[in-house]
């Protein structure tokens, strides 16, 4: 009987994950500008009837917490599978690599911005500099790909310790006025250095290669013939996982918690003996070092580069989503994200108001929802 | 020597733009602990409203029946209460429902606020990505003075703002206005308190600020003769680090935050070889230095904090 029950249950958990999967995919395939809407507005009322009807709302976060592994497998599973959903279409797939790559560095703002509340607008600084580093690397001195991702993770992290030098100093809107003017000194000398390419940035970026098989080659997996993009969606899968799990890791341990004290208070957090410049500078430094991975992941796969790719407007991007998302939710990040990247590129259509498009939606969900479509949790220690 | 009076010219009216903007960013902080990070955005807003008001005027004929030295005051007037009422709008919007949440909530939603501003900007002007020609509304002569060449529209922006920051300071102590703007700077709720409208106070801010940041607008592309679309961000920005470098809340302080920020600009530009495409850098570091040795600013109170 009792068995007969949780099958049901994880049966009905796998029903909700694929409809949401099928409807996502739809969602992606869907090319004309009606449909589309229709979509966003059906996810939007599914949004608020889910908040409307606490009955279902309880019922599906109890599903999901009872059976979390089964969740996560049927998760991953069919995310696995989305470039072969897509593979007629390469552009999708290049949209879920551009999701991905944010995702990333949403995932290191939120250390900063979510856990320990230091306002930083230079995330384009540590991922252009990440860029920069290991395509100059690769194009003057044939450095592999899988060496030069943690060379430039580490210049990046120097250089996020040399951000948060002055930064220790200033406070609230005198550190946001330090990151920014930080962000965009790294403009504006990349783009007047001769030797970064100045305006025209670097092409010819070599793609990297895994056990003999060239990135830019397409990928035949079980007989299917995927496009190319497909090698970096699952190395960005890879890596997406490997930084969720130190996301999720640190903000679970002592580390987390310290942030999370020095976010509350800062003076008490001092007043109960932690030291607020060292866990401030690991802020910056594990922000700046997944800033300069994600670069160096970016630079490989679109093969050229400019000062444009790593403007202002890139670090505020990245800010929108990890507020958007929820600070300090690391999944609520991911998924804001997902969304902030994807909701422009389905406005495609309209390519010159796509940033008008963008900067209305931050401000109506700002107004309508400041807390985050997924607010932070209390952390909860024993049951 | 006339090198060095030559540049202290360009220096004093480089800081005159960005006083004017400062004085926006610090009216605003003021009032509201608020950093309204569109603020550049709308002042060069103010310059293409009075590209929009020119044209109309010329498409009106209106050039032909007044003289110009009465059209052009007019316009600017015209394009001041037009942009400070806009940036009222801006202040309902964007920033009033986030009064009471956390700064960095403001912080973001003028950053988008900008990016909608900029971007409707481009839009609405045929090629409004391509920089557009700001008609010569200041007499274009000059005259040489000690071997220091003077331009005439130079000495009326010095004018202008020397005029407007006059008049600003006349509001703040003198009306009762003023004094109601002061008095919610000093504690919002105490001024509530004493039946102060917290609502039209605020709106008396932005408006004046927004009128101010447009004649800044207006004057910058008034001396370059052309406007582009994203110049508001970097004004906003350079604006911004004159009213921290001055000392945010102090409006005194956007005189000083302004006068610093152009100075450095001008002379990093003219006497360091090879300087002039990193003036921005060195203007940055200037203002991050700034930050490390007195985090207040010049003018800023010491702060202490409390648990």
């Amino acid at each position: 009987m009792f068995q007969g029950k949780s099958v049901g249950r994880a049966l009905l958990l796998v029903g909700v994950e694929v409809i949401f999967f099928v409807l996502f995919v739809a969602f992606m395939l869907a090319h004309q500008l009606g449909k589309t809407m229709a979509f966003i507005i059906f996810f939007i009322s599914l949004g608020i009837l889910f908040k409307k009807w606490r009955g279902l709302n309880h019922a599906v976060v109890e599903l999901f917490t009872e059976m979390k592994i089964l969740a996560v497998v049927v998760f991953i599973v069919m995310v696995l599978t989305l470039p072969f959903m897509f593979q007629k279409s390469p552009y999708l797939i290049h949209i879920c690599v551009m999701a991905g790559l944010y995702a990333i560095l949403a995932l290191g703002l939120n250390f900063q911005l979510g856990s320990t509340n230091v306002v930083n607008f230079a995330t384009a600084a540590s991922y252009g500099i990440g860029a920069y580093t290991s395509a100059l690397l690769a194009v003057h001195f044939q450095v592999s790909f899988w060496i030069g991702i943690f060379i430039s993770g580490g210049v990046a992290s120097l250089f996020g310790l040399l951000l948060g030098i002055p930064c220790m100093k200033t406070k609230d809107y005198y550190l946001s006025l330090v990151t920014i003017a930080f962000g965009l000194i790294v403009y504006i000398l990349l783009i007047n250095f001769s030797w970064t390419g100045g305006p025209n940035g670097i092409p010819n970026i070599p793609p990297p290669s895994f056990l003999g098989h060239s990135f830019r080659e397409p990928l035949n997996l079980f007989g299917f013939n995927l496009p190319f993009q497909s090698n970096y969606f699952y190395l960005i899968f890879v890596l997406v996982g490997g930084a969720l799990f130190v996301a999720y890791r640190l903000h679970h341990s002592r580390v987390g918690l310290t942030w999370n004290a020095i976010r509350e208070d800062e003076i008490a957090a001092r007043c109960h003996g932690i030291d607020v410049t060292w866990y401030k500078i690991l802020a910056f430094c594990i922000d700046a070092f997944f800033g300069g991975v994600t670069g160096t992941v970016y630079a490989h796969y679109i093969g050229f580069i400019s000062p444009e790719n790593f403007a202002f407007i890139v670090s505020v991007v990245v800010v929108t989503m990890v507020i958007l998302g929820g600070m300090d939710n690391v999944f609520g990040v991911i998924i804001g994200a997902v969304i902030l990247t994807i909701l422009p590129e389905k406005f495609r259509a309209f390519e010159d108001f796509r940033l008008l498009v963008y900067g209305v939606i931050v401000v109506t969900m700002l107004v309508f929802r400041p807390q985050g479509l997924f607010p932070q949790k209390l952390r909860i220690y024993q049951r | 020597m006339t090198e060095i009076f030559q540049q202290l010219i360009n220096a004093l009216l480089l800081g005159c733009t960005y006083t004017l903007i400062a004085i926006g960013f610090n009216l605003f902080f003021g009032a509201l602990n608020v950093v309204h990070f569109s603020h550049g955005d709308v002042c060069i807003l103010g310059a293409f409203v009075t590209l929009i008001l020119y044209s109309l005027g010329k498409f009106l004929g209106l050039f032909a029946i007044l003289p110009k030295f009465v059209y052009i005051p007019l316009m600017i007037i015209m394009a001041m209460v037009l942009t400070g009422l806009l940036g009222v709008f801006f202040e309902r919007v964007v920033i009033k429902p986030f009064r009471y949440a956390p700064l960095l909530m403001v912080l973001v939603a003028t950053v988008a606020l900008g990016i909608v501003v900029r971007e409707a900007v481009r839009l609405s002007f045929p090629h409004g990505s391509n920089p557009q020609i700001f008609p010569r509304i200041l007499p274009q002569k000059s005259f040489q003075w000690g071997g220091v060449l003077f331009r005439l529209d130079s000495l009326i922006i010095f004018g202008i703002t020397l005029f407007l920051i006059f008049m600003m300071f006349l509001f703040i102590k003198r009306t009762k206005m003023g004094a109601a703007i002061r008095a919610i700077s000093q504690d919002g709720e105490a001024a509530m308190m004493m039946g102060i409208n917290m609502d039209i106070t605020v709106a008396a801010t932005f408006l004046i600020g927004s009128a101010l940041g447009a004649v800044a607008g207006i004057l910058i592309g008034a001396y370059n003769n052309i406007i582009r679309f994203d110049m508001g961000l970097m004004g906003g920005v350079k604006g911004f680090s004159a009213a921290v470098v001055g000392g945010l809340g102090n409006v005194y302080g956007a005189i000083i935050g302004g006068l610093i920020l152009g100075m450095v600009e001008t002379f990093a530009a003219a006497f360091i070889p090879g300087g002039t495409p990193y003036t921005d850098v060195f203007a940055f570091l200037v203002v991050i230095f700034f930050l490390i040795f007195r985090p207040s600013g010049i003018l800023g109170e010491k702060v202490y904090e409390k648990v």
